[in-house]
């Protein structure tokens, strides 16, 4: 089983954590795995590609276009760079966050609809998930992470789900924060429902 | 022992596992995470340290390599140009204990700066120079490298590539072994260590030339090179080096059905020394030869000499045919475009074009993401205090020179500063001034620096313009660390931060110089920086120096040390989105009536205030 993976975002909304998360828990269950960040310069805002390979002994860490199993994006206009690295026949995530660039907010430059965006992916893959921040759990009254509630959606596609157990990532999250393991494995939870 | 490690922490850990005894660098993407990785060890009985520049950084690690130990210098591509001057004098001179560079380059321009190939240096100076595919490759070649540096006497370099340094991937490993227990070496030998005349230099000339052929016998002894030949002769060679040998059986297994699984291989783990043996017996085995390389085409000049020599007449397909292009990183695809036309599936009809990056356009309706500096960056002051003061001073900012630097203090050429108009290398900006003061400006020149940059190549550029008595602004944005790469220790950070080291007082360096038009301001201060800099704009006889002075506003917020507070009143803000537009904070956006502030961005710099027409905006002192 391999799943190459491509995840997009703004620099800030944890999509290196994602990557670190499921790299560890490829460690864990012994799968050859390896992950590349691509970020921008800024130390948050920038556009940010996490490259992740799984299952597969030796091939490159950079995926090619056309060709990865999954692509996630973490931000709608983000999400539209991600699309050339969907395979015709991929799993396409999108988490509908709106980081809007100061350019947007000032009306000097445009952003994309929902639609504009869902319509782009639909042209490369009819596999689309789109998980929208409004959908986010709360524990104890606070909204939980949303890079763990998106993480948990990813483990409920294929062929990630398949390749990694959902009790693998749950011991891997509380492991990296063992005071917030109730509230991340929530979310973690509450995202792998949000695609069954 | 099985670890998950980057390429730069499997060079850390492969020279630990070497006995490694001092270990310098620069900051510099992507190659930083090397040093960073081995600050966060406790390392007795070695020395760990980030130097003032790469030139410093190598002399250090060639000293204690002179003195019998092995060393490790790193730096980023950009690095070895300031390296340079050192670093050929010493490859002539060669070593004693090895004498490890490494350094990053980086196809696909992920991290900025010129897109060079550092096999050329490794070729201009004849050194060895060893090219991992993977970080469990360069865990291993680091280890080999030192060896070699040692069988041979001379320094050698380690060269990853942006992908093979940032990507992270289960490395096999070994502990660290302590630094060998050795008296350091004292040769009293000027004929080694000098260059004093014709006949000293050349006879270096003469061993440098020997160890780089000694260097190519043991390499091919232990085989690096590694040559598969298919059981049919007459078909197709590959000769794929470093990086791009990570991609080479996935795009052939990809191209299986078009001949190209029944192809020769040869993959290059050296390109310097080249090997010509490997080289000549594939060529002799096949009727077409495949060069895959990324950047400047180093191995296939090669190979066409060897071609020539051997009488090979067969199709050589590469980037000197046209087919591929020295622009970009290569992946899956390249390979296969190359595999295309070596197999006559297609022609050579026009240059490859190199794969868009992630940054430029994928769709129309993408919006643009430019980087800023960071919510409180007290640059952020600095430049708005530029703007304001050249305007004050009476000139248009289009007629103002203000040449940038490297570092984060070059953001302030995009929006919504748009102040910057070059960027050259690390201290350029004093010289380039200079230049435009002597091409004859009638308005004033403005050059402008970030702190560790000043001190890694400002410092001359500014003693000669003093010496010269150059009429122009050097701002010298002090925010105590070297910021861009991900907040490293430089000479000016405060001394709670130096550990064995002690601080540099920029003030006290400018003023040494002999500057005596020197404001010392704080850039979250508007009013005085803008004071300081209109006297600046107006004095016109010598050089006037604005020192900008501020910690990082990210380095602050981690301590939680917060500069105030800045709210906004909802009933008053009307929504005009004055501050947005002047300041571009991440921190401000829109809320449904009124500007809102994100409270986990806001440090409270209080710079948007200013800027309020209504007086929505507020801002309090910490206590």
């Amino acid at each position: 089983m391999t799943c190459d993976i491509v995840l997009v975002g703004v620099g800030g909304q944890g999509v290196l954590t994602i990557g670190e998360l499921l790299l560890h828990a490829a460690f864990e269950a012994g799968a050859p795995a390896s992950l590349t960040p691509t970020k921008g310069m800024a130390q948050r805002g920038g556009f940010v590609k996490v490259e992740l390979r799984l299952g597969r002994e030796g091939v490159g860490p950079r995926i090619g276009e056309r060709s990865a199993d999954l692509v996630v994006g973490t931000e709608r206009s983000e999400a539209l760079r991600g699309i050339r690295y969907a395979k015709p026949d991929g799993t396409f995530v999108l988490f509908d966050h709106i980081w809007a660039p100061t350019g947007v907010m000032l009306g000097s430059d445009t952003y994309p609809t929902l639609a504009q965006v869902t319509e782009a992916i639909r042209a490369v893959t009819g596999r689309l998930v789109v998980l929208r921040p409004a959908d986010l759990p709360t524990v104890d009254g606070r909204t939980v992470r949303p890079n763990v509630y998106v993480l948990g959606a990813m483990i409920g596609t294929a062929p990630l789900g398949e390749l990694l157990d959902p009790s693998t990532v749950e011991r891997v999250l509380q492991d990296r924060w063992p005071k917030l393991a109730q509230t991340n494995i929530a979310a973690f939870q509450a995202g792998l429902r949000s695609v069954s | 022992m099985k670890r998950i490690l980057s390429g730069n922490q499997a060079v850390a850990f492969g020279a630990l596992s070497a006995g490694v005894k001092a270990v310098t660098g620069y900051p510099g993407t992507p190659s930083t995470g090397c040093i960073e990785h081995l600050l966060t060890m406790d390392l007795p009985d070695r020395h760990v340290e980030w130097s003032t520049n790469e030139k410093v950084a190598f002399e250090i690690a060639a000293g204690a390599a002179w003195a019998g130990h092995r060393a490790m210098c790193t730096m980023k591509m950009s690095g070895v140009n300031v390296a340079y001057d050192a670093l050929i004098s010493i490859a002539h001179s060669g070593t004693n204990g090895g004498l490890l560079i490494y350094v990053a380059d980086d196809p696909g321009v992920s991290a900025g700066m010129a897109e060079q190939d550092s096999r050329g240096f490794a070729i201009m100076s004849r050194l060895p120079m060893l090219d991992p595919a993977t970080p469990a490759e360069a865990y291993a070649l680091a280890r080999t490298a030192f060896e070699l540096s040692e069988a041979v006497g001379s320094p050698v370099f380690l060269r990853l590539t942006t992908t093979v340094a940032l990507a992270h991937t289960v490395v096999d490993v070994e502990g660290p072994i302590p630094p060998r227990e050795i008296e350091p070496i004292l040769e009293r030998d000027i004929a080694r260590y000098t260059k004093a005349g014709a006949a000293i230099c050349q006879q270096q000339h003469r061993d440098l030339i020997e160890r780089l052929e000694r260097a190519g016998a043991w390499v091919h002894d232990r085989k690096l090179n590694k040559l598969e030949l298919a059981d049919e002769p007459g078909g197709l060679g590959i000769v794929a080096a470093g990086a791009v040998n990570a991609y080479l059986n996935e795009a052939i297994a990809l191209a299986a059905g078009k001949r190209a699984d029944g192809a020769s291989t040869l993959k290059l783990r050296t390109t310097i020394p080249f090997p010509w043996e490997e080289t000549k017996r594939l060529l002799e085995h096949s009727g077409t030869i495949l060069v895959l390389e990324e950047l400047e085409p180093h191995v296939e000049r090669a190979v066409h000499v060897a071609a020539q020599r051997l009488g090979f007449d067969g199709p050589i397909v590469g980037k000197l045919d046209g087919t591929l292009s020295p622009i970009g990183e290569y992946g899956v695809a390249e390979i296969l475009a190359g595999l295309r036309v070596a197999t006559g599936a297609s022609s050579p009809t026009h240059r490859e074009t190199p794969r868009p990056t992630d940054h430029e356009p994928q769709t129309a309706t993408a919006a643009s993401r430019l980087i800023t500096v960071c919510a409180g960056c007290p640059h952020r002051g600095t430049y708005l205090a530029i703007d304001a003061a050249i305007e004050e001073a009476g000139y248009a900012k289009d007629d103002v020179m203000v040449t940038g630097d490297i570092g984060c203090t070059i953001l302030g050429m995009n929006p919504p500063f748009d102040l910057l108009w070059n960027e050259v290398s690390m201290g350029s900006s004093v010289g380039l001034a200079q230049g435009y003061v002597h091409a004859g400006l009638k308005t004033p020149v403005i050059a402008t620096i970030g702190d560790s940059t000043f001190f890694h190549g400002g410092i001359p550029g500014l003693i000669n313009a003093i010496q010269h008595r150059v009429p122009l602004t050097l701002v010298v944005m002090d925010n105590g660390w070297t910021a861009m790469t991900g907040m490293q220790v430089n000479p000016g950070t405060d001394n709670a931060f130096q550990e064995d080291g002690r601080r540099i007082d920029l003030e006290q360096v400018i003023r040494g110089l002999g500057v005596e038009r020197l404001y010392v301001v704080d850039p979250y201060d508007l009013t005085e920086t803008t004071d300081a800099l209109v006297k600046c704009l107006k004095h016109s006889a010598d050089v006037s120096v604005v020192l900008a002075r501020r910690e990082c506003a990210i380095q602050a917020a981690r301590r939680g040390v917060r500069h105030g507070t800045t709210t906004v009143d909802p009933e008053t803000c009307v929504l005009c989105k004055q501050c947005l537009r002047v300041t571009g904070c991440p921190a401000l956006s829109l809320g449904e009536s009124s500007i809102r502030i994100d409270p986990s961005l806001c440090n409270g710099c209080g710079l948007c205030v200013s800027f309020c027409p209504t007086s929505a905006l507020k801002w309090e002192a910490t206590e």
